[in-house]
């Protein structure tokens, strides 16, 4: 390659536009406002440090013992284990129904698509935390409420997501059983199905994941489980107690991460 | 599998006697103001195997879609052997319809599901829900009459394979067994060999021509090599603008006609005599 005798000129920068001078002042009016609306104050927590130390004497080291807190702690721990497993899995059959009802994919009627979608987005919007509270006024402190408060808020949110793997699969299939005559419900079981079980699969492992962490937070507003400990223990000040809780949260928390991972990879979703 | 330089089989025109399978008397359709179809009539007979020629964005595969009810046509009447299809999905439109199967360039079988199971989905327009929710719930005689029809295609060595990992041609010739199971008296391929190799492509056009002659059935693809079309075809249909400009059979079809196809224009002053329409840019 020869070089051109006069070097080429580089095209000119873009110049910065009022758009994005607009942009970044907003961002950062949005910032300073928000760090006078929380009372941001690094000076605060230097100040406060002795508090903090006398928080880390009393926690550390953790109360191993096994059968004031170590047993309880794995026994707390199984229930949210259980909370989590059993407020995913129950909310499976509504999730899938919704979800057919809010794919495009599935669903030719305007009105039933939207009705559903407006449904799971109500079932979302509702934190899980909220379902619960409400729930342990109808069953009374306990697991049970934070089984159902799963149900309602991961039918929204599982719903949604297997909608949406459902609107991106290759219509083609579903178009050669309809030209064959095939009704709304057989080409659901046989074409969309078919082609978004590894992906339902990935979703489900996710949000059980998300699940049993979530459940942990319900504990802390009653509904049984190792949050139900946690809470127990800073209520009586006994934060070498809590820390062991933690330290058990943390295994179960790890170890239900890495087993969906795993599966996740084995189905190469 | 007929060989290359065999003369195509003898066209057979139904004077007397039952009504063509297919017919289509002014097809229109139009998106965003694009004329595709304008004003197409299409004729497909039992135990034909018919061409449709034509560049890309002729309206070839529009009006098969069409013809499927995958696309609602703006105007036209298509009758059904003999018998008008409505407009809509009523009852006795979609029977109808039934009675027409669709083969794809793409294919579109479920990769996960086995060519068997493929298969039976053809037939789930007769089947209840209670015996179609899941394969396992097929009854018997649709997996015996799956099976025979994809002997007819010869694939039953690799019924129990899932789709996915069956090579083009082998998919294809699944696809229309699955046409067969769904008791189609009519067959509409779009571009069933654009995606394979020549030999696929040669042995998945002469089985369409095969059925056509041995079953009686009804075929109209859309192909993209005029060589396979003169071969195998029995008629040729050249489709310029959304018209059908030519309608021959395929032994008469000229170089000249061809190019009137693909470039849009005659290439001799004096176009083919059988040239039906005459369409100037």
């Amino acid at each position: 390659m020869k070089s051109p005798a006069t070097p080429l000129a580089p095209p000119r920068r873009r110049p910065i536009t009022t758009a994005t001078a607009a942009v970044t002042v907003v961002v950062v009016a949005a910032h300073v406002l928000a760090w006078h609306g929380t009372e941001f104050s690094p000076a605060a927590l230097v100040q406060g440090w002795r508090g903090m130390a006398d928080f880390l004497g009393q926690a550390l080291p953790p109360d191993l013992s096994w059968t004031e807190v170590l047993l309880p702690s794995f026994q707390g721990a199984l229930v949210t284990l259980a909370i989590g497993l059993l407020g995913t899995t129950l909310s499976v059959p509504a999730a899938l129904v919704l979800a057919l009802l809010a794919a495009r994919t599935t669903t030719r009627n305007r009105w039933v698509y939207q009705a559903a979608r407006s449904i799971l987005s109500f079932l979302r919007a509702v934190p899980d935390v909220v379902f619960a509270l409400i729930f342990v006024t109808a069953v009374g402190l306990g697991p049970f409420a934070g089984v159902l408060a799963l149900i309602f808020h991961n039918t929204g949110v599982m719903g949604k997501l297997w909608a949406e793997a459902m609107e991106e699969i290759d219509l083609g299939p579903r178009d050669a059983l309809r030209v064959g005559g095939a009704s709304g419900v057989q080409v659901a079981a046989h074409a969309v199905l078919p082609a978004v079980i590894p992906q339902f699969v990935g979703l489900l492992l996710y949000r059980f994941d998300v699940n049993v962490r979530s459940s942990l937070v319900l504990g802390l507003v009653g509904a049984g489980g190792i949050g139900f400990l946690v809470n127990q223990s800073i209520k009586l000040f006994r934060f070498d107690e809590m820390v062991t809780h933690l330290l058990v949260v943390m295994v179960l928390v790890v170890a239900v991460d890495q087993l969906s991972a795993q599966i996740r990879r084995r189905l190469g979703v | 599998m007929t060989p290359a330089d065999a003369p195509p089989p003898p066209l057979r025109t139904a004077v007397t006697g039952p009504p063509a399978a297919l017919v289509v008397r002014g097809l229109t359709k139009s998106f965003d103001g694009r004329t595709v179809l304008d004003d197409l009539d299409l004729r497909v007979e039992s135990g034909q195997f018919l061409a449709l020629l034509g560049a890309n964005g002729c309206g070839k595969s529009t009006a098969l879609r069409c013809l499927v009810g995958l696309e609602t046509p703006d105007a036209g009447a298509i009758a059904v052997h003999g018998r008008t299809l409505g407009s809509g999905h009523d009852a006795e439109s979609n029977r109808l319809r039934q009675q027409t199967a669709m083969v794809f360039q793409q294919i579109h079988l479920v990769r996960r599901r086995s060519a068997l199971d493929n298969v039976c989905a053809g037939a789930l327009g007769r089947l209840p829900l209670r015996r179609s929710l899941a394969p396992i719930l097929f009854p018997r005689e649709l997996r015996e009459e799956a099976m025979a029809c994809l002997d007819r295609v010869g694939m039953a060595d690799r019924a129990a394979e899932p789709a996915g990992r069956l090579s083009g041609g082998q998919q294809q010739r699944v696809a229309i067994a699955r046409a067969l199971c769904q008791r189609a008296r009519i067959i509409l391929a779009d571009e069933p060999v654009s995606a394979l190799d020549p030999a696929a492509a040669e042995q998945v056009v002469s089985l369409l021509a095969d059925l056509a002659h041995e079953e009686g059935l009804a075929v109209a693809a859309v192909l993209h090599q005029p060589a396979l079309a003169r071969r195998h075809a029995d008629r040729v249909v050249g489709l310029l603008h959304g018209r059908a400009v030519i309608d021959a059979p395929a032994s008469e079809i000229t170089e000249a006609d061809l190019d009137t196809l693909y470039a849009g224009r005659p290439a001799s002053p004096a176009p083919a005599s059988h040239v039906v329409h005459q369409e100037h840019r």
